[in-house]
């Protein structure tokens, strides 16, 4: 056997230096981005054009600013569902089937109440009934979790595809409340008109995005200056030390997956409320809800700064779409360029979290084993 | 706790890849098509055309190699690059949705004026683009325009605020359908067929007609027993269905998916197999019987002449087998001479109009007509079709 003169010790930090907060995220993106470089020049591509469009589709245009703002405002919603649950240890990865009921609320309010009511009382009525759709769906997992200790990673994400399911019936099956009843095309019926928004001038930038700013900026106080957050803290810290403590984590846990469940939820009224109008079954492919998890781990499950990586991640996405459009670079270049800088910047999380370092090793005799 | 924290980062890496990987669910995954577009390579372009002011873009669903559906687009596409000698802009994966009309946005901003979207899901956001920029010509896929209006779901008061500078295109499938279930009928000795179908929706229904009337226009007792997969692109789903069907007691399988596991299905059991999209009989040469399939090339041509000339056609162009967009694949070597000259002569007959699918009486599964004989049914009763017609063993409603 091959001896190894040396091995990688990770040994964990107590506090991180606050200057590593800093420093490793930018050292991370940097590195990506020479990466992708790298990735550029060996398939023959320039590597300084790729970059100035990539940022000039995803930031520096009109266009560019106002599609990323409006994609983060689904992906700042989702990411707070899954942060928001992570924080606690809780993975509720199901956030994509949360969403999908929460186009299932919204529609149903957006149809049920007709047009009646003023927009500013419709479509907060939208947005809760969506949020109210995705706590219901996680009620289970959360039930379950939180009385028999069954893991929430598998429950929730095989709801994802029930909900993926009901979303093709709603839509598929002639008849359904959802359905537009006039025409033999399965199109969803439209909401009523008070109950959609308009996007700002010729953008596609839609006002739910000050409220996604905002429940985000919410949520971060609540963990943050509250008692309920206080208890999330030490149940994550130490679920022994909050047992002692007095602190009902049974309750918590419940309480932490329906908010989780209500904002994947809510993410999903937002599309109704905001682009989309309609239950639209194309949704289902977005991946939206799934997106919601790598943003809450750029933001290292921070509430507040959810809003920057969400607002990061959707301009990585919007200019590598760009990239396709204003320049011959295929799709899979944006793709690996995309997945670069996110896969760096979470293996930068590494050398924030832990002390690494390189031990020698001296060769050791073989050591015989007796029977 | 620290621990987990590392295992979720894994989960988010492994969500990364996933959610990366999913742009593209429309594809198919055939080896290889041997049909190739009817791209004249005549040099007929007139000299006094001025191709340079036409820029032209598509918007795939998919990616041009998927061997199946946006595969018969870009053959159309390198059709009407090699016939015009112009450069056309692809974009690929794009999914259907608000980004859709962002990837649009850029591409009419970017000076494209004649853009094709190849998605029945890209039509509100591309109406959208449309209205923004009344200069560029937007043509729209599978669509339908109606449906854009209120009283469908759709954005627009009345049919006439749709913009004007919005065209759809699609073909009557239904027509090699039929030809396809003449083989059908005359392969199958129990007169049992199946019919692994993606969604209940008018196009797919209509297909399921055709091929059934086909069938038994040789085979009078044939029935066609249907198997949603409420899928386009689910190989192992279209696998379950095929053997339900193949286990039912289905002789011989014809689709409306994206991939072959069908065909695969029905070899596996020593059925036969009718294909759909692209022409791919070495899939499963000893099953396959033939397929309809797709030719793009010749409308894109001629829509990118008239948008040159200073027309959008603003129309919903219904192609056919008249005019090639609808083609019927090539004969498996189970289909004997004599079912070939039928089929042969059945699709002149279609051609120069002497023959239509769908010509009463036609009888509902009910046994209650439907259409009387001797009516050939309205285009828009055609792309409305909900019902199944007799001999057709399952629910139209899924």
């Amino acid at each position: 056997m091959m001896h190894i003169p040396f091995r990688v010790v990770f040994e964990q930090r107590g506090e991180t230096p606050r200057r590593l907060s800093l420093i490793v995220p930018l050292v991370s993106v940097l590195a990506a981005l020479f990466f992708g470089a790298l990735f550029l020049l060996a398939t023959g591509y320039s590597v300084f054009d790729t970059y100035t469009n990539m940022f000039k589709g995803g930031f520096a245009s009109f266009n560019g600013i106002t599609d990323t703002l409006a994609l983060s405002t689904v992906l700042i919603c989702t990411g707070v569902s899954a942060a928001f649950a992570f924080q606690m240890n809780l993975y509720n990865i199901g956030g994509e089937g949360q969403l999908y009921l929460g186009l299932i609320g919204g529609a149903w309010a957006g149809i049920a109440l007709g047009d009646h009511l003023p927009s500013l009382i419709m479509v907060p009525i939208l947005l809760i009934c969506g949020a109210l759709a995705g706590a219901a769906w996680i009620f289970v997992p959360a039930l379950v979790r939180s009385r028999l200790g069954t893991s929430e990673i598998v429950s929730t994400l095989l709801l994802t595809y029930i909900g993926a399911s009901l979303i093709k019936h709603v839509i598929y099956t002639p008849g359904s409340f959802f359905r537009n009843p006039n025409t033999s095309f399965p199109q969803g019926r439209r909401v009523a008109d008070s109950a959609s928004l308009d996007s700002f001038g010729s953008s596609r930038l839609y006002p739910t995005f000050f409220v996604a700013v905002v429940v985000a900026g919410a949520l971060y106080w609540v963990v943050k200056r509250t008692e309920f957050g206080y208890r999330i803290n030490v149940i994550s810290d130490s679920p022994r030390a909050a047992h002692y403590a007095g602190i009902n984590s049974r309750r918590t846990t419940m309480m932490v997956m329906s908010i989780s469940g209500a904002l994947s939820g809510l993410a999903g009224a937002m599309l109704i409320v905001g682009p989309y109008g309609k239950i639209e079954p194309s949704i289902i492919t977005l991946g939206y809800g799934y997106a919601g998890i790598v943003v809450a781990a750029l933001a290292r499950n921070n509430l507040a700064v959810i809003i920057i990586s969400g607002i990061l991640f959707s301009g990585l996405r919007v200019g590598g779409n760009n990239l396709q459009v204003t320049t011959d670079t295929p799709i899979h270049i944006g793709v690996m360029l995309q997945g670069a800088i996110l896969l760096f910047a979470l293996g930068g999380e590494a050398f924030r979290r832990y002390h690494i370092h390189i031990v020698r090793t001296q060769t050791q005799p073989n050591i015989k084993m007796s029977a | 706790m620290r621990k987990r924290h590392i295992k979720s980062f894994a989960l988010a890496t492994a969500a990364v890849f996933g959610l990366l990987a999913c742009g593209g669910s429309d594809t198919a995954t055939e080896e290889t098509a041997a049909e190739e577009t009817a791209a004249e390579e005549t040099e007929t372009t007139d000299a006094a055309t001025d191709y340079s002011a036409l820029r032209v873009a598509i918007v795939y669903v998919g990616v041009p190699d998927d061997k199946g559906w946006t595969y018969q687009h870009e053959q159309g596409v390198l059709a009407l690059e090699s016939e015009l000698g112009i450069e056309v802009k692809r974009v690929e994966n794009v999914p259907e949705g608000d980004e859709a009309e962002a990837i649009m946005e850029g591409l009419a901003a970017e000076g494209y004026n004649l853009i094709f979207a190849t998605s029945f899901g890209y039509g509100t956001p591309m109406a959208r683009v449309a209205v923004r920029h009344p200069d560029g010509c937007f043509q729209w896929a599978t669509g339908a325009k109606f449906l854009l209006t209120t009283d469908m779901g759709g954005e627009y008061a009345t049919f006439g605020d749709i913009p004007a500078n919005l065209g759809t295109y699609f073909g009557a499938a239904e027509e090699a359908r039929y030809l396809s279930g003449i083989a059908a009928g005359k392969a199958s000795p129990t007169g049992k067929l199946g019919y692994v179908a993606a969604f209940p929706i008018p196009e797919v229904i209509r297909g399921i007609n055709a091929f059934t009337l086909g069938a038994q226009s040789v085979n009078p007792g044939a029935t066609v027993q249907v198997s949603w997969t409420k899928t386009w692109f689910g190989p192992d789903t279209e696998k379950e269905s095929a053997e339900s069907l193949l286990a039912a007691g289905a002789d011989v399988l014809a689709m409306h998916q994206d991939t072959t596991a069908t065909g695969l299905a029905a070899d596996a059991k020593g059925a036969k197999w009718v294909g759909y999209n692209s022409d791919v009989a070495e899939a499963a040469p000893n099953a396959w019987l033939t397929a309809p399939t797709w030719n793009w090339g010749p409308y894109y041509i001629q829509t990118a002449k008239a948008v040159a000339g200073g027309t959008c056609p603003s129309d919903e162009y219904y192609g056919s087998m008249a005019d090639g967009m609808v083609t019927l694949g090539s004969f498996g070597s189970s289909v004997d001479a004599d079912t070939q000259a039928m089929i042969t002569e059945k699709a002149a007959a279609i051609i120069d109009g002497s023959f239509a699918p769908f010509t009463g009486p036609i009888m509902d599964q009910d046994g209650k007509e439907v259409v009387a004989a001797g009516v050939r049914p309205e285009l828009l009763d055609l792309l409305g079709m909900s019902y199944f017609v007799k001999g057709v063993i399952g629910s139209p409603k899924g």
